[in-house]
């Protein structure tokens, strides 16, 4: 009886030592004071305003792992910040953690915050976070800002759903990896997905624009 | 005995004369009977160790003791889930791009197994990093599966919204197969992964 005790024991100082070793130690240790007093600024000022902290984080730690100077860092951190306090501003306080990171990166390609308010006044219930990520990719692959903007929000309004996004993601992804210019592969496979609702024009605000060949 | 019987009503007498009466039998059936007896199989026996673990027993255990022996099992429970997927399904191949994580789980603690691919034929190390791992590029290091440099990693994730990327000798890639994240601010470019919350 004594050894099965000893044994239980044993298993239980196992398994919280395993617990504390996943929390793992400080990750900001590495930083140098200043920029981790600025970094620790960033995080506090985003728990006291609401928005998620852990993409600011998550841009510091990166910066440390891909051994970016304390100065970058901290100016990385502090766009990461702003964009998520932009994002939750365009998109509403009910926006999931997912969606201000995703818009943050939207915003972080040149998408507006009017762009954004527009996909968001659809919302419907749907979760962004999708179609963000799409539009963020396929700004970053070349495709012009307000093409990728107004057809993601042909799509968003039409019903899409997040499966569609992805798809057209990989088609066009494939299309620009053949040679196809980047807006053409988003208009023609855009096409290609039918809409399962009806359609309204686009809101007339700042840059966004239908593309000619989304109004049929 | 016999005053007794006699005693007896007379109907009475009679069948228990009958009872005592010897029935013939016929010496062939009776050899039948033995011989199907012969044929049926000797009834088995448990095995002692078998028999000594069936056998009931009483326990008297300190409550101490017992809260130990629980918090042990629920110790088993959480490094098999370590182990293995949560759910204790085999850890299953996903796409890259969106995984689903397992719905009979609350959210902090859903996780789904996520398989990473990268094809780096030249490399001598590979490894995974991102914030899932707080970008420790040694915390996670990819496997060379045979000799036609594909790498690969099971790593289980929370749903959400991940961003990763490769480092392939030292050097930061991004994986081919998944969205691109937007700038990181430090000259190389990281992938998005987006684990979806499970739908009951």
């Amino acid at each position: 009886m004594k050894h099965m005790l000893i044994r239980v024991t044993a298993l239980v100082a196992l398994t919280t030592s395993l617990s504390a070793q996943d929390r793992g130690a400080d990750p900001l240790s590495r930083l140098d004071p200043s920029t981790r007093y600025s970094v620790e600024l960033l995080l506090d000022s985003a728990r006291h305003l609401g928005l998620p902290y852990g993409p600011i984080e998550s841009k510091a730690l990166e910066g440390i792992s891909k051994r970016a100077s304390g100065r970058d860092i901290v100016v990385a951190a502090r766009r990461v910040f702003r964009a998520l306090r932009d994002a939750r501003a365009a998109l509403g306080p009910a926006s999931s953690s997912d969606e201000l990171t995703a818009a943050a990166g939207a915003l972080r390609v040149g998408i507006t915050t009017t762009q954004l308010s527009s996909l968001a006044a659809r919302r419907d219930g749907k979760a962004l976070t999708v179609p963000l990520v799409v539009l963020a990719d396929l700004v970053t692959r070349g495709v012009a800002r307000d093409t990728a903007s107004s057809t993601i929000f042909q799509l968003w309004q039409s019903g899409a759903a997040d499966d569609d996004f992805l798809g057209l993601w990989r088609s066009v992804e494939r299309d620009i990896v053949s040679g196809t210019d980047p807006g053409v592969a988003l208009l023609n496979r855009a096409r290609q997905i039918p809409a399962k609702g009806p359609l309204t024009a686009v809101p007339p605000t700042s840059g966004v624009r239908p593309p000619e060949d989304a109004k049929t | 005995m016999t005053d007794e019987f006699d005693s007896l009503d007379p109907n009475v007498r009679w069948i228990i004369n009958e009872a005592r009466r010897p029935v013939p039998v016929d010496a062939a059936a009776r050899d039948r009977l033995l011989e199907a007896l012969r044929a049926e199989p000797a009834p088995a026996r448990a095995p002692r160790f078998v028999a000594w673990l069936a056998q009931p027993r009483n326990f008297q255990l300190p409550p101490f003791a017992a809260a130990a022996l629980a918090a042990g099992l629920v110790g088993i429970g959480v490094l098999s889930g370590l182990a293995i997927n949560r759910d204790g399904r085999p850890a299953t191949e996903q796409l890259p791009a969106v995984a689903v994580g397992h719905p009979q789980l609350p959210d902090s603690l859903a996780a789904a197994a996520m398989k990473f691919v990268i094809v780096a034929p030249q490399a001598a190390k590979v490894s995974l990093v991102g914030d899932f791992n707080r970008w420790d590029a040694t915390a996670t290091p990819m496997v060379a599966q045979g000799k036609d440099g594909l790498w690969t990693v099971f790593v289980p994730l929370r749903p959400g919204l991940h961003t990763y990327s490769f480092v392939v000798d030292g050097q930061f890639v991004s994986d081919p197969a998944a969205p691109i994240a937007p700038d990181d601010g430090f000259g190389h470019r990281s992938s998005v992964v987006l684990v979806r919350k499970p739908t009951l």
